[in-house]
């Protein structure tokens, strides 16, 4: 077997079982958009455009670097765009430039 | 904050947004522009989740405790029992109650993901999604019991339930000694989030002055 | 055993469950590029079914690529001893987990 294989048929986010450290019990209080995030899911799956599976297998593929780098609601808002383009529901460029106009809307609201 | 777009008016805390929060408010309002959601329904699943918490689930235990005909039902059909009580299921999801008893302490876990009995616990803490808990809790979940300060003794089998699928679970802890006569609401007072997922026990304690 | 009160009824594929609670079952061992729901810690592992979970429902691998129709089979909840899972278990020989797993990786004899 190849060293990547593992890579393969491993899933970054299959944990049972693995070494790890001391339980950290902070939790945190949901930021705004945290909240929004996970009722946007909600709302996508009473749509039947994204599914509890299909956010999951999203998040997977991701891969490890962005798992372990993205914090948890930060990786749902990726996969989603993933898989939103994937569904073609929206494309990269629609999303990018909406991303650019609200960031400028911040941008102004915040010097006014 | 004051906005000059007739979007949810959901209120933005000061400070600039970070990348991700503006791509989820990007994704949301390019997916209400194409009239694929409402932001009236981001409003109002937001309310649905901040009504949901361990209160809820403590009111359920707290039932289960005095009327041993619910406790039965709860242990046959666990969402159904909760949805007696007035706790609707927003989702697909059905609900496993394990019962723990003076032989068996149950625990809950999701190794692959985060499934947790949201529509009557809530959002999960940041633990229970968290490599740490995710990892140990099936390998050695008495270790995992003594971070939290609790300790089951060895003649008490740990079942640890994995999520996998579209069933969720609920610990219904054992109630504690000495709690004979409350009343369902001091009894529910006493059940804990954490009791609910097993890391923690209920212990016998002072009748809350009412 | 009770005798079917209608015998020249035909159920659909995957409708009548292939286990049943007692039944002793192994998990499959195969490797799924992608998406999966049967963790790695307990493939090949012998398990008991503690219960068959009604109704049917879909494979959800495939339901992780939007496959949100199509066959159902039965999920089974399963026991498997944690010193089955972990050489060297430190704590009770009792202690046990509890899982679902979905009627295509469970196979009756290894």
């Amino acid at each position: 077997m190849t060293p990547s294989e593992e890579l393969v048929r491993h899933l970054p986010t299959d944990m049972g079982g693995l070494p790890a450290d001391r339980i950290d019990c902070s939790d945190h209080e949901l930021l705004p958009w945290e909240k929004r995030c996970h009722a946007l899911a909600d709302v996508l799956d009473y749509h039947k455009i994204l599914n509890t599976e299909e956010k999951r297998r999203g998040v997977e593929a991701l891969g490890a670097e962005m798992i372990g780098k993205l914090s948890y609601y930060e990786r749902w808002v990726v996969a989603f765009a993933n898989i939103l383009f994937q569904k073609q529901v929206l494309t990269p460029e629609e999303l990018a430039l909406k991303m650019d106009d609200v960031a400028a809307r911040h941008a102004r609201e915040a010097q006014a | 904050m004051t906005h000059t777009h007739d979007h949810t008016p959901i209120t933005v805390p000061d400070g600039v947004p970070g990348y991700y929060e503006i791509m989820e408010t990007a994704m949301r309002e390019l997916l209400a522009e194409k009239g694929i959601i409402h932001p009236a329904e981001i409003r109002r699943q937001i309310e649905v989740l901040d009504s949901r918490g361990p209160q809820l689930g403590a009111k359920v235990v707290a039932r289960a405790w005095i009327d041993p005909e619910f406790r039965q039902r709860l242990l046959a059909n666990g969402r159904a029992a909760c949805e007696e009580l007035g706790i609707t299921f927003y989702d697909d999801t059905g609900l496993i109650v394990l019962e723990n008893t003076e032989k068996v302490h149950n625990l809950i876990v999701c190794t692959l993901c985060s499934c947790y009995p949201r529509p009557v616990l809530g959002l999960p803490p940041d633990w229970y999604k968290q490599k740490p808990y995710r990892a140990r809790a099936v390998r050695e979940p008495r270790g995992v019991l003594a971070e939290f300060g609790t300790v089951i003794s060895p003649e008490v089998e740990i079942r640890v339930s994995d999520s996998t699928s579209q069933l969720r679970y609920l610990v219904l802890p054992l109630r504690p000694a000495g709690t004979e006569g409350w009343t369902e609401e001091e009894l529910a007072a006493l059940v804990t989030r954490d009791a609910m997922i097993g890391v923690s026990t209920i212990e016998a304690q002072e009748r809350k002055v009412r | 055993m009770k005798t079917a009160p209608f015998p020249e009824i035909v159920t659909a594929d995957g409708e009548k469950p292939v286990f049943k609670a007692g039944d002793t079952v192994f998990i499959s061992t195969r490797y799924p590029v992608g998406h999966y729901r049967v963790p790695r810690y307990i493939r090949g592992k012998r398990c008991v079914i503690e219960a068959v979970i009604e109704p049917c429902g879909l494979n959800n691998e495939e339901e992780g690529f939007g496959r949100n129709a199509g066959q159902k089979r039965h999920y089974y909840r399963v026991a498997i001893p944690l010193a089955d899972l972990w050489p060297g278990y430190a704590g009770s020989a009792a202690d046990g987990l509890r899982i679902e797993v979905y009627e295509t990786w469970l196979e009756g004899t290894k």
